[in-house]
């Protein structure tokens, strides 16, 4: 269980708001009139059955799904429709369920990559790649290191990424992520097939991206113990309904999320 | 203004004042369309049972018809030809699938896509090597096929039929039902759909990946050398071909990759389409447009539908 | 033991960044641009310089062109043969226009005439991938070679339809037409082949490079980190069919002397594409040593087998060059989907610890 971050749940800023949000997929619903927040700072798990429209909801929250109805509030800002790269610009980054790496370029190329946003030397510039060019390749290099070092994955920079292990992929997509800086990070399922040991790594590395950068992250996980040990907020999910939101024990003592994870006969 | 009264008015005078000539033009299109279709009918067998774009059917086309003449210059009797030349379609199949596709199971379909481009150079260069390089005539009258036209009198004007499309349109039909019947009631139809879904599910369930692709290249063979006994019988048979046989993606883009319907009303479109457009508006740019009209056609479509006519649109997943 | 980087120690990340941060691969750079300046200029019989190289170094640059769209962007292009006829066709009517202005700057400038049509033409890219765009990149093809035929204008009404260089100077010497030297000719290509494959490489190793690999490997990724598909995209087939038009120019201009439309058919769209299936997707390297194979594979056939006897036609070598390289084609997509440049990174790492086996 963390300890209870400064001050408290109300008094935290709204950083994203969802808003009676439904989304179908030719007469299907993925998900139905869901409301929830998320606040600033905040870590926050949305966990629920397989198929309970978990990957969709990220999927909505950074503009890959259009939702049918409802309002998303980011920032302060509502939108209709964005797409997924102006997510990206307004600091949405995101790890995939399936690892979603470059797969052809280094682990270094791929967090550089997650540079590019911040990166601004046109063509002309990039064509010669002198002066402004290499300054800023090399200003952004150093980030890219830092990411590195945090990560711990400094022998494995100029390796291409589709030889590297499934473990530490995932931890080259989560590098690629943070490159963006974002304010608010998604996370699909970060230690799905991992061991034990693995596990408590990438939990480390999630809690230290929260505490250090102060990163707001929406998490998917099955695995209970670590949801409970991460998160500030739970959000449960059951065939596309919110069923519960509240804190980790708020949540565990639920009647709904119980009979949702071990069903019951209605 | 005399442009756009050439463009919009002129053509559809011309129509309505020799109603001969546009039935003669629809006709051509038509028979030109069939021919399309039954190439593209080669592409769709093999993408339905493989996920293979087979950029070869073209050629297989020329291959096949080359290999009958070929055979039947050498003194043997055509229908003694014939069969062989069937046995050759086999034996491509069968090497296509073991030196090809075999090693290539699972791989990104690009890749699959490129390597038939290596079998497509594969053949023009070995088809020429072995029967050289310049034009031949098919042998339409050892085949009993039919010679000559029926000129048809009709409003105000005649319409000339070529007995030998009439011929040809009739074998694709018959051809065509039988294959769709294959497809549909058989056990290895009903294999071959769960092969195109997924190689690894297929595999999974007990489905002899070999045979069955095996089977489909060989069908695309037989289907190759029909087409190519018909184009033949209405033109030289030479590796020019192989332009024209592009033809095909656009017809399939129109048809969808895996619908045999789609693939006949796709290769009418296009040629119907293609012979209107350079009949009445060709000779406004300077003629030639048919090179072009298809794939044109195919990439306004691609902008628009990019699931061709028949297909459903695609939900992406992450 | 030969091939080591033991020793070099970078202690900046702008040489740890830089293209060659090896001492070797620079070291064999210069010895390459040494023997292609001087050695080949100053020893080279007309037949080398004029029938090998110059072709070699034209074929390798359109192949750097369709290797950034196709091999670093993942878009398969049918249509880099057109998109060299647009530079070609274009050069001709800018130094028909304004014979004055000197025929280099029009070459690279008919680039951006290519580059143009290209980006016009990879306009479909937003929505469909893979084989699909490859027919629509067809549909470029047939377009502009029929443009090329039928549309007098661009070949100045000539009644042959073919395009004919006019003799242009540079500091009074000729460099294209009849009476410009072979190595004049060489000189000029190899000058523009080198600058435009520096300017490839600064590219792709920086941020406009990773986007297009980006894009290429998992596009659905690159776009939720912030990558426009398509402007990356489009920037992919301008870029790309700039090099094939600055290619097309080059192949009239300072080889050919002249050429009809049939010269940028499909089937030089075909050799180009096998050229960087067989030299490496995704390599620059790749696309040199793929435009060495396919070229000279012909030549070798044709002249090895008469010195040793065995005589052939002209035909028969033609016939056994497709062979070869179908063959080569799924050899290749089999064994080492990466090409001859990959072979030749597997042959760096074996002398990185040659004599020893690892």
């Amino acid at each position: 269980m963390r300890a209870p971050a400064a001050g408290d749940q109300a008094a935290r800023e709204i950083l994203l708001s969802m808003e009676n949000v439904s989304l179908s997929f030719g007469g299907v619903n993925a998900i139905s009139d869901v409301s929830f927040d998320i606040r600033k700072g905040e870590i926050c798990a949305i966990i629920g059955p397989n198929g309970a429209g978990k990957t969709s909801m990220l999927n909505v929250i950074n503009g890959f799904y259009t939702p049918r109805q409802g309002r998303i509030t980011f920032k302060g800002v509502a939108r209709a429709k964005m797409r997924p790269y102006e997510a990206a610009e307004r600091g949405i980054a995101r790890t995939f369920q399936n690892v979603a790496l470059f797969r052809g370029m280094s682990a270094l190329d791929n967090i550089m990559a997650g540079r590019t946003l911040k990166m601004k030397r046109g063509l002309l510039w990039q064509m010669l790649r002198y002066g402004p060019a290499m300054a800023e390749e090399v200003e952004h290099r150093r980030v890219a290191e830092e990411i590195i070092d945090f990560l711990h994955i400094k022998d494995i920079r100029k390796v291409q990424v589709g030889r590297l292990p499934y473990g530490l992929q995932k931890r080259v997509e989560l590098g690629r992520a943070l490159a963006m800086e974002p304010e608010l990070l998604l996370l699909d399922e970060p230690m799905a097939g991992m061991n034990l040991e693995e596990k408590e790594d990438m939990s480390r590395f999630v809690l230290d991206v929260n505490q250090h950068f102060g990163t707001t992250i929406a998490l998917i996980e099955h695995d209970m113990g670590v949801v409970m040990d991460l998160s500030d907020r739970v959000v449960v999910l059951d065939h596309g309904v919110k069923i519960a939101d509240g804190t980790p024990d708020e949540v565990k003592s639920d009647r709904n999320v119980i009979d949702a994870y071990l069903g019951v006969a209605h | 203004m005399d442009l756009l009264y050439k463009i919009f008015l002129e053509p559809f005078v011309q129509m309505g004042t020799a109603p001969d000539l546009l039935v003669q033009t629809l006709w051509e299109g038509m028979v030109g369309g069939m021919l399309y279709a039954l190439i593209a009918l080669g592409f769709v067998l093999i993408f339905k049972a493989s996920g293979v774009f087979n950029f070869a059917q073209g050629i297989m086309v020329v291959f096949a018809a080359l290999t009958l003449i070929g055979l039947h210059a050498q003194g043997i009797p055509a229908f003694v030809a014939l069969a062989l030349t069937i046995a050759v379609m086999f034996a491509l199949a069968w090497s296509v699938e073991r030196i090809v596709l075999r090693p290539l199971v699972n791989q990104p379909d690009i890749i699959l896509f490129m390597a038939t481009f290596g079998i497509t150079y594969f053949l023009i260069g070995f088809g020429e090597l072995v029967f050289g390089g310049d034009p031949k005539t098919m042998i339409t009258e050892e085949l009993f096929l039919p010679k000559g036209s029926w000129d048809i009198k009709m409003l105000g004007g005649f319409v000339s039929l070529q007995k030998i499309d009439v011929a040809a349109a009739i074998i694709a039909s018959i051809m065509v039902a039988v294959l769709s019947v294959f497809f549909s009631k058989t056990r290895i139809g009903r294999a071959l759909r769960a092969v195109a879904d997924s190689h690894k599910a297929a595999l999974s369930v007990g489905i002899s990946l070999e045979q069955i692709w095996v089977i489909v290249w060989f069908a695309a063979g037989l289907v190759a050398l029909v087409t190519g006994i018909m184009w033949g019988a209405r033109s030289n048979v030479s590796f020019a071909l192989e332009i024209i046989a592009l033809k095909a993606l656009p017809v399939l883009i129109l048809g969808g990759f895996t619908s045999i319907p789609g693939a006949i009303v796709g290769g009418l479109i296009i040629g119907v389409g293609e012979k209107l457009g350079e009949f009445y508006w060709g000779p406004l740019v300077g003629g030639g447009t048919d090179s072009w009209f298809a794939f044109v056609i195919a990439l306004i479509f691609l902008m628009f539908r990019p699931q061709g006519l028949f297909g459903e649109k695609i939900i992406e997943r992450v | 033991m030969l091939y080591r980087e033991a020793g070099q120690y970078k202690t900046s990340y702008q040489a740890d960044q830089a293209v060659f941060p090896l001492l070797q691969d620079r070291v064999g750079l210069l010895v390459i641009l040494f023997v292609a300046y001087v050695v080949i200029p100053l020893t080279g019989n007309d037949f080398l310089i004029n029938a090998v190289m110059t072709p070699f170094l034209i074929f390798s640059l359109a192949a750097i062109g369709l290797n950034l769209l196709t091999g670093y962007t993942g878009l398969l292009s049918l249509g880099s043969g057109a998109f060299m006829g647009v530079g070609a066709y274009a050069c001709y009517k800018l130094t028909t226009y304004f014979p004055d202005v000197n025929i280099i700057i029009w070459i690279v400038a008919s680039g951006f005439v290519a580059a143009l049509v290209g980006a016009i033409f990879g306009l479909p890219s937003l929505r469909i991938k893979g084989f699909y765009l490859a027919i629509a990149t067809l549909a470029a093809q047939f377009f502009l070679e029929w443009s090329f035929t039928r549309v007098a204008w661009l070949y100045n009404h000539n009644v042959s339809g073919a395009i004919e260089v006019p003799q242009r100077t540079l500091f009074g010497v000729p460099i294209t037409g009849p009476n410009a030297t072979a190595e004049t000719r060489y000189l000029i290509v190899l000058t523009i082949v080198v600058g435009m494959t520096w300017v490839a490489s600064n590219i792709v190793h920086g941020r406009i490079g990773r986007m297009w690999m980006a894009v290429r490997d998992m596009d659905i990724a690159a776009e939720l980190m912030g990558i426009r598909l398509l402007p990356t995209k489009l920037l992919a087939f301008a870029v790309s069919s700039f090099y094939c038009g600055v290619a097309g120019a080059m192949m009239v201009f300072l080889w050919y002397g002249g050429a009809e439309s049939t010269v940028f058919s499909i089937n030089q769209s075909f050799t180009i594409l096998f050229m960087i299936i067989i030299g490496g997707l995704g390599s620059l390297l790749g696309a040199y040593l793929g435009a060495a194979l396919i070229f000279v594979l012909p030549i070798v056939l044709r002249f090895v087998p008469p010195k040793l006897g065995i005589p052939v036609h002209a035909a028969t070598v033609e016939h056994i060059t497709f062979m070869i390289v179908g063959a080569l084609i799924i050899f290749f997509l089999i064994v080492e989907p990466h090409g001859l440049a990959r072979l030749w990174q597997i042959g760096k790492q074996k002398l990185r610890v040659w004599p020893f086996p690892y």
